[in-house]
């Protein structure tokens, strides 16, 4: 019962009572004021267009981004295999690591031999950027990529991992990059959120949490859209009458609001209104978002939808819708993985067969997304990332799988303000340990804020009595890669 | 065992010297640390309290008197490099023999606790002090050069120590016009990058840098530039080395000159190098014009640079009303983006009017999918600060497109799935800063596209 409690009017505390009266009335309208533009989703119409008060939301600079479409790849793909080709691996192959270079605890101390990586490596593009056979279609998109193949994560496990990727913290419960960018900027669309997940099966180890405001207001969560003909749960309406809802929807709006001003400013109350609000109209642009009746068959067919392999259809369509967001106005896209039968990337055994599964699934739709993009002119606003949570060992797991490796991976962020064709970073003879320029996940962070148009130290929100940040007290653009 | 070390053959000093040289600026501190505090002790020990003193000070000129000897034996070995202003050093050398003696007195006569006749003490150590201030003077201005010192003091200063009044720096260039070809392009390169070793102090390699006349008497090894001919320039071959070369300029692991800088230069040397003259009427062709623009930073759109301020309120929320999505571009000035491809409504011409009304602010406009008609253009004409124009998907044709040319700040034009045709080889002559076109879907046929690319070199075409 205690939780309702909540919502009910209560005495004023003593802050509050301070609060009040150091200001007087004065104070009570700023606060008014405050909640409508914080708490709000729509920016256009709370903004202060002309004033430079604290209620600015938007860019500090002039942005480069004006969307980021985040490509997930859940589990940690190996960056040997993929991105960072390493000769001696294939020299070594079968002999003992540990006589080789100092080998750290695994998560499964199951350390195998040096393992060499079963596919080839071949240059591609004016750049000339190695890629492996896994991403032949990625692979004609180098020209247009910045690959970093410096990465370090704090952590060697999953759920910290994603954590920590997702929100600059390895704990739980900090709000998310997204949550922070639609923080940041607003949203531009009234029907859609500004953060929307497309979840293509699998959410990854950590939860919902990876997607999570935190303490910033409820507002500013990821909406999570199943890539399927129900997109959204309980998206059509069970009124028959279409009228009957909309006076419900009033109706408890209403008593909402009542609570409301019997106990003040509450982000519980005031989030849950300008959710069912949205949540209205969604109603009318989820299923027009998610219809690809204008879409051309050339398009979908670059996506790769007429593909033999059903997890390249799902991820073909994740890209499409993905596209169909930045087009709304959607500042923060992530995608996750398909639910391919070899368990993501996370390839601690079979690394061949589960890479290629996954590649295969998401290879020709992400090459798909990016020239569709730059076709339409939406690539010169669009960031695409590219990452995994961390890497993998150069040498086995058992017999044939690699296990988790937080001391190097690659990653690639490709559009706007993005340098295409640069490699940033190098790791040792192995692919083991980064030995030149790293970047750790707060540098990537701030570069994508900076890219945004957001300054990652000048964007705070008052949590615990202290000026939070996403890169806390880390983070440095990465400007090497930029244009 | 010195007397091997002191071997110098004609080659020039051996490198174990040149170790202990380099030593010399971390062992010259010492000296002037002891013998600083031992002329302190024997002031502080004229006071009673202080009396015990006069006992040890003897010990802190000893110390100073053997450490000065490890400087100046140490700076002896750094001057053989000889790349030192000679005068300069002779007089460094010398102070600096003084001042090992004038130590050695000054131990000598503290331990023997000597009195001196007519306030003989206070002088010698007066004369110690003086010494090591004007040795160490001498030392800075070998390393840093003579203006080192004095560089930002104020021209009162300056002029008593006969120095001409600060230079008054060159008004940053904001037009490829007024440039000035050596003053603007090349000497900043110069002064960022070369006469920190080049200059009338510290002339490597015998050759000054700090102004056309002495970069063109050229260094040791005869004329640093033949104008007119690259190849033969010894300048442009030791910054067109590779950066492990042991030629290369700047040495000592500088960050290499930057590929414009570097390409610039060979231009220069290329049209004969000359001293002054705008850089336009030289001829440089559009990649040398480019690439100059990147230099000076020409390339960023000016108008940025303007401070805009607020919009009026009523014509922001009358747009708002009317269908448009607007938004702020930076915390600390009022460019605006409009987006109405987001729109529920129509457009109307209403609208459109009342968007000219924020013509100065409105730099990012986005009309995608807005059924927006060539007649229309004409009002989009007027917002002369574009940076960014999104018409894609809309039936406008080249003909609305001839009305846009106004826009001179017009980078990036979307004209995805338009009706657009052949006229755009003609309308896009009129942007001038164009940068990037989207045209595919579009009734441009791969022809004209082809024209284009020759026609624009500088033009990023996305047309498949
Ligand atoms: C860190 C000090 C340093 C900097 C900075 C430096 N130089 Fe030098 N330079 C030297 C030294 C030492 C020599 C003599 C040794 C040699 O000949 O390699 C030299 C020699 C030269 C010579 C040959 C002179 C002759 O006649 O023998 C040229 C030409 C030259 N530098 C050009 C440049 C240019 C152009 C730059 C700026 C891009 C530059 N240097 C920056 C140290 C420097």
């Amino acid at each position: 019962m205690s939780k309702y409690h909540n919502f009910m009017r209560r005495p004023l505390t003593r802050r509050e009572m301070l609060s009040v009266c150091k200001g007087g009335f004065g104070s009570l309208a700023f606060m008014s004021l405050f909640g409508l533009t914080t708490f709000s989703c729509n920016r256009s119409s709370g903004i202060a267009l002309d004033s430079n008060s604290d209620l600015y939301r938007g860019p500090h600079h002039l942005p480069k981004a004006k969307n980021v479409i985040f490509l997930y790849m859940d589990g940690g793909v190996s960056q040997v295999d993929s991105f960072d080709p390493k000769p001696r691996l294939a020299k070594e192959n079968g002999q003992d690591p540990r006589k080789k270079f100092k080998v750290d605890a695994t998560q499964f101390d199951n350390v195998g031999k040096i393992l060499k990586s079963p596919w080839e490596f071949k240059q591609y593009g004016e750049c000339g950027m190695p890629v492996s056979d896994l991403f032949p279609h990625i692979a004609t998109c180098v020209d247009d990529i910045a690959l970093i193949r410096s990465m370090t994560s704090q952590f060697p496990e999953h759920t910290n991992a994603n954590y920590f990727l997702h929100t600059g913290s390895g704990l739980q419960g900090r709000p998310s990059m997204g949550s922070w960018m639609t923080y940041g900027l607003g949203s531009e669309n009234q029907n859609i959120p500004g953060y929307v997940v497309l979840d293509g099966g699998l959410i990854p180890p950590g939860g919902l949490d990876n997607f999570k405001n935190g303490f910033l207001p409820a507002s500013y969560q990821a909406s999570v859209l199943r890539a399927g003909p129900q997109p959204v749960a309980n998206i059509i309406p069970k009124e028959k009458i279409p009228n009957l809802q909309e006076q419900k929807l009033d109706f408890i709006k209403q008593l909402d609001n009542n609570q409301l001003d019997s106990v003040g400013e509450a982000d519980a109350i005031e989030s849950a209104i300008s959710n069912y609000e949205l949540a209205y109209k969604m109603q009318s642009s989820i299923p027009e978002l998610t219809e690809f009746k204008e879409e051309t068959e050339a398009t979908k067919k670059l996506y790769g939808f007429d593909s033999d392999d059903p997890h390249t259809r799902g991820y073909a369509a994740q890209c499409l819708l993905a596209r169909r967001l930045v087009e709304r106005g959607v500042r923060f896209i992530e995608l996750t993985c398909p639910k391919v039968s070899a368990d993501r990337w996370d390839q601690h055994g079979n690394l061949k067969d589960g890479h290629e599964k996954n590649a295969h699934a998401v290879d020709q739709p992400i090459a798909g997304l990016i020239k569709d993009l730059k076709s339409r002119g939406l690539f010169e606003e669009t960031l695409v990332v590219w990452t995994g949570e961390f890497g993998r060992t150069p040498f086995a797991q058992g017999l044939n799988g690699r296990d988790h490796n937080p001391s190097a991976f690659s990653m690639w962020m490709a559009g706007a303000g993005i340098k295409g064709g640069t490699i940033f970073g190098k790791t040792d003879e192995y692919g083991y340990r980064v030995i030149e320029n790293e970047v750790n996940i707060h540098d990537m962070h701030a570069t994508i804020m900076h890219l945004m148009g957001i300054d990652h130290e000048r964007l705070t929100f008052r949590f615990g009595g202290r000026d939070m940040r996403l890169t806390d007290v880390h983070g440095h653009v990465i400007k090497d890669i930029l244009v | 065992m010195l007397s091997m070390l002191l071997n110098i053959t004609a080659e020039g000093p051996s490198d174990v010297l040149l170790f202990f040289g380099r030593i010399h600026p971390l062992v010259v501190h010492l000296p002037i640390g002891f013998l600083l505090l031992a002329a302190l002790a024997e002031l502080a020990s004229k006071k009673p309290k202080f009396q015990p003193l006069k006992n040890y000070t003897h010990y802190v000129w000893a110390l100073g008197g053997i450490s000065a000897f490890f400087a100046v034996l140490f700076g002896y070995f750094l001057s053989l490099s000889g790349d030192y202003n000679e005068d300069t050093l002779f007089w460094h050398k010398w102070m600096g023999i003084v001042l090992m003696i004038v130590a050695g007195i000054c131990y000598f006569v503290s331990k023997k606790q000597l009195k001196l006749p007519f306030y003989g003490k206070p002088i010698l150590i007066s004369f110690m002090v003086f010494t090591i201030f004007y040795t160490g003077h001498l030392g800075g201005n070998l390393t840093h050069g003579s203006t080192y010192l004095l560089e930002y003091a104020p021209n009162m200063i300056r002029r008593m120590a006969g120095m001409p009044n600060k230079a008054i720096p060159r008004k940053k260039v904001t037009v490829l016009d007024s440039a000035e070809v050596y003053l603007d392009l090349i000497d900043p390169v110069m002064q960022a990058r070369c006469v920190s070793c080049h200059n009338n102090d510290k002339k490597k390699g015998g050759l000054d840098l700090t102004t056309y006349a002495k970069l063109m008497a050229g260094g040791e090894s005869g004329d640093a530039v033949l104008p007119g001919d690259i190849n033969g320039s010894d300048l442009y071959r030791r910054i067109t080395l590779p950066e492990t070369h042991d030629d290369f300029m700047p040495t000592e692991g500088k960050p290499p000159l930057s590929e414009e800088e570097v390409a610039m230069i060979g231009w220069w040397i290329g049209v004969q190098a000359p001293s002054d003259g705008f850089f336009v009427e030289l001829g440089p062709d559009e990649e040398v014009k480019s690439m100059v623009e990147k230099y000076l930073g020409l390339d960023k759109n000016q108008l940025l640079s303007k401070q805009m301020g607020p919009a009026s309120k009523v014509v922001v929320d009358s747009l708002i009303k009317q269908g448009f999505n607007l938004n702020r571009l930076m915390i600390d000035n009022y460019f605006l983006e409009a987006n109405f491809s987001l729109s529920e409504q129509p457009l109307t011409n209403q609208a459109l009017a009342t968007l000219v009304e924020l013509k100065e602010h409105i730099i990012w406009l986005n009309l995608s999918n807005s059924e927006i008609k060539d007649g229309q253009l004409e009002q989009i004409a007027q917002l002369e600060n574009l940076i960014k124009l999104n018409l894609s998907t809309n039936t406008i044709t080249d003909q609305g497109l001839s009305h846009l040319g106004q826009l001179q700040n017009l980078e990036s034009i979307n004209l995805y799935k338009t009706e657009v045709s052949q006229g755009l080889v003609e309308n896009i002559a009129k942007w001038p800063k164009l940068k990037r076109l989207y045209i595919s879907e579009s009734k441009v046929d791969s022809l004209t596209v082809e024209q284009l690319r020759q026609k624009f070199k500088n033009l990023t075409i996305q047309f498949d």
